[in-house]
């Protein structure tokens, strides 16, 4: 049980507020910049948290998270290019108002709903996780690798326009994780001879090269330029205003609750989902694409909700459910932090400091979103051409800390070169990462579960956890592979009748 | 639908490779019964049925659009750089992982933030070099003074700027 006391230690006797605010801060910079989503702000983050004490490690990736989510809305309303997928809702009535000469109001709306969205989300991650992480305590290897399965299923089957794709860039992504020492017999396996590879590919690299190395090779060469105005100011709404914002942040939020405890839900589903919702209860919902104010509060206080919610399955089964949570994971296990139960119980301190530092970056967001807002427009002003330059720089300068060896680097930019094909050929990245994180976890309790059982496949029939979650994986691979043949039906008797 | 019939004939170039090499695998005393070429060779299999099942149903839809007579969709315009462009891209990340134990950190970061520079179509003229530099210089101070982290010295200068 935390105590005030425990508070008041990290408050004073840790970084934990420069960590958060640091976190924040760069969180806001990297969202801001169009192409640079949340998970790819993280995962250039990441490699600098290696030699970090994990607790703070672990907030400052939770913080820049928040972060992103707000600073994604910054270009959306000021050039209508969304910095992160979760703020394309927010384009719609923010570009609108900022047309009418109204940007500072509409920031200052996405900065509070923001605010608000991400304080609701941080009770309800606060509220739940722990209990649901009890769930776990009754998990045996075989609920494990079910558990496993399950997560690739739903990311495979979720991610992208085809099933086959999602699950041969999940298989792959196993298939990368087996690279290394055996984790039953220690035999190595994969390596040819490359002692760099004893260890097997560590997840952050996989993550760098498919999400940030793909995003700047799939930018190479872009003409578009992006300038923003410089004399803009943030206008935070009085009392009258956050009073009639209430219902669509209150949608928001309710919407990214659910849609942070779905895996692949979100904060873009969250956000348009929360924008149609607004605008059907709404007063006034003839507003909404005309400079709606609510049109703006809802699905910027559904994504930063999820950004909360979204870890409370990460944190109470390890099942990330989306790029920026798979980043978090990917976080916790390069730290040798398993989430679960057992993170309650051996690594509190770890639970703590993210639980403080998102607050502390919640309520600094209101002033740092306020100041950082010219260093923003100086960033995307900056010109294409240098940002990548200066992006490519930090990402192999970041990757070196690892293991001080060019071997990660040169695997990052195979990766990147392996997720730009992926993405060539319409494959989704996502379910590879998740396969390369949820390897280990599968293979290992999978081949217990059959030590256990002295080779007999039944044991994964007799636990009622593995069974249920094997049968929700079956669901969502059968509804996927319905949602696919009736898509395509479809198609073909549109084609035929026109 | 070309796409889609290359992407299921690398998935099952992929699963044959990957399965002959699980034949490098050693066997171990301490083996279980699954052993540890055991997932390895499922996980083969299981992505060589997923590339088949590929080709089959990219087959089918193009079998059912021709007995339909559906015309021909157009293929849908590319995302984002060409291969060629996006490949340069990354040579010049590995050039300069290549000039890094020889050039040394400072000196192989300016030219690769440069490189970058240039080749995404930075004008020829000072601020070139001077944002080169300066972003070295950036990227010194934080990795090498403020974090520590031990970045290559390079032999040409012997350890001079590290």
């Amino acid at each position: 049980m935390t105590t005030f006391w425990d508070i008041l230690h990290l408050l004073t006797a840790t970084p934990l507020v420069p960590v958060a605010i640091l976190g924040l801060t760069w969180g806001i910079l990297g969202g801001a910049l169009p192409g640079i989503s949340a998970s790819i702000t993280m995962a250039l983050v990441l490699p600098f948290t290696y030699t970090m004490d994990p607790a703070m490690a672990i907030a400052l990736l939770a913080c820049v998270y928040i972060g992103a989510e707000y600073g994604g809305s910054i270009p959306a309303i000021l050039i209508r290019t969304p910095g992160t997928n979760s703020s394309a809702a927010t384009v719609i009535d923010g570009y609108e108002l900022n047309r009418q000469g109204r940007a500072g109001e509409a920031l200052g709306i996405s900065l509070m709903s923001g605010v608000v969205g991400s304080l609701f989300g941080l009770a309800m991650l606060a509220l739940l996780t722990e209990p649901l992480s009890w769930l776990a305590l009754a998990f045996k290897p075989t609920s494990y690798f079910a558990l496993g399965i399950l997560g690739l299923s739903v990311i495979a089957s979720m991610g992208g326009d085809s099933l086959l794709k999602g699950l041969a860039s999940a298989v792959v992504g196993l298939m990368i994780a087996t690279v290394g020492t055996d984790p039953i017999s220690g035999v190595t396996r994969f390596t040819f001879d490359v002692a760099d590879l004893l260890s097997g590919v560590e997840p952050v690299v996989v993550m760098v090269g498919l999400f940030a190395l793909t995003e700047l090779m799939s930018q190479s060469g872009s003409t578009s330029v992006t300038q923003l105005g410089g004399s803009i100011r943030i206008r935070l709404p009085g009392w009258a205003m956050m009073r009639k914002l209430r219902r669509s942040q209150a949608i928001g939020c309710f919407l990214g609750l659910f849609e942070g405890l779905t895996p692949g839900g979100g904060g873009s589903v969250a956000a348009f989902m929360s924008y149609n919702e607004a605008r059907r209860w709404s007063k006034t919902p003839e507003q909404f694409g005309k400079g709606s104010e609510e049109g703006i509060a809802a699905p910027e206080a559904a994504n930063n909700t999820v950004a909360s919610t979204a870890l409370i399955p990460l944190l109470s089964f390890g099942i990330p459910s989306s790029n920026s949570t798979a980043v978090l994971l990917g976080g916790l296990l390069m730290h040798g932090l398993l989430p679960g139960p057992r993170l309650f119980e051996q690594n509190p301190q770890v639970i703590d400091s993210l639980y403080v530092g998102s607050l502390i970056a919640i309520i600094a967001q209101i002033g740092v979103g306020v100041l950082i807002l010219p260093a923003c427009i100086w960033l995307v002003n900056r010109p294409r051409p240098y940002r990548a330059g200066f992006i490519l720089a930090l990402i192999l300068s970041g990757l070196f800390t690892l293991n001080n060896s060019p071997f990660d680097l040169g695997l990052a930019l195979a990766l990147g070169l392996m997720g730009y094909l992926m993405r060539l050929a319409r494959f989704p990245v996502l379910p590879m990462i998740l396969g390369v994180v949820l390897g280990h976890m599968v293979e290992s309790s999978y081949r217990r579960s059959l030590v256990l059982s002295g080779g007999d496949f039944h044991i994964f029939i007799e636990d009622p956890i593995a069974v249920g979650l094997l049968g929700a994986a079956l669901f969502f691979i059968v509804f996927s592979l319905a949602r696919e043949y009736r898509d395509a039906r479809r198609t073909q008797l549109q084609e035929t009748h026109s | 639908m070309k796409r889609d019939f290359l992407s299921g004939g690398v998935l099952i170039a992929l699963a044959a490779a990957y399965y002959i090499a699980t034949g490098t695998i050693a066997e171990s005393t301490l083996s279980d019964e699954i052993g540890a070429t055991g997932l390895p060779r499922l996980l083969a299999m299981l992505l060589a049925f997923i590339g088949l099942a590929l080709i089959a149903r990219t087959a089918f839809v193009a079998l059912a659009a021709r007995r339909a007579n559906v015309p021909q969709i157009p293929a849908e315009e590319e995302e984002g750089a060409p291969l060629p462009r996006a490949v340069g891209l990354l040579l010049i990340g590995g050039a300069y992982v290549l000039l890094l134990p020889f050039l040394g950190y400072f000196l192989s970061v300016a030219l690769l933030i440069g490189a970058v520079a240039f080749y995404e179509g930075a004008a020829r003229s000072w601020v070139l070099p001077t944002a080169a530099l300066g972003g070295a210089t950036l990227y010194w101070a934080i990795f090498v003074k403020l974090l520590g982290v031990h970045q290559p010295a390079g032999s040409l200068f012997q350890g001079w700027l590290s």
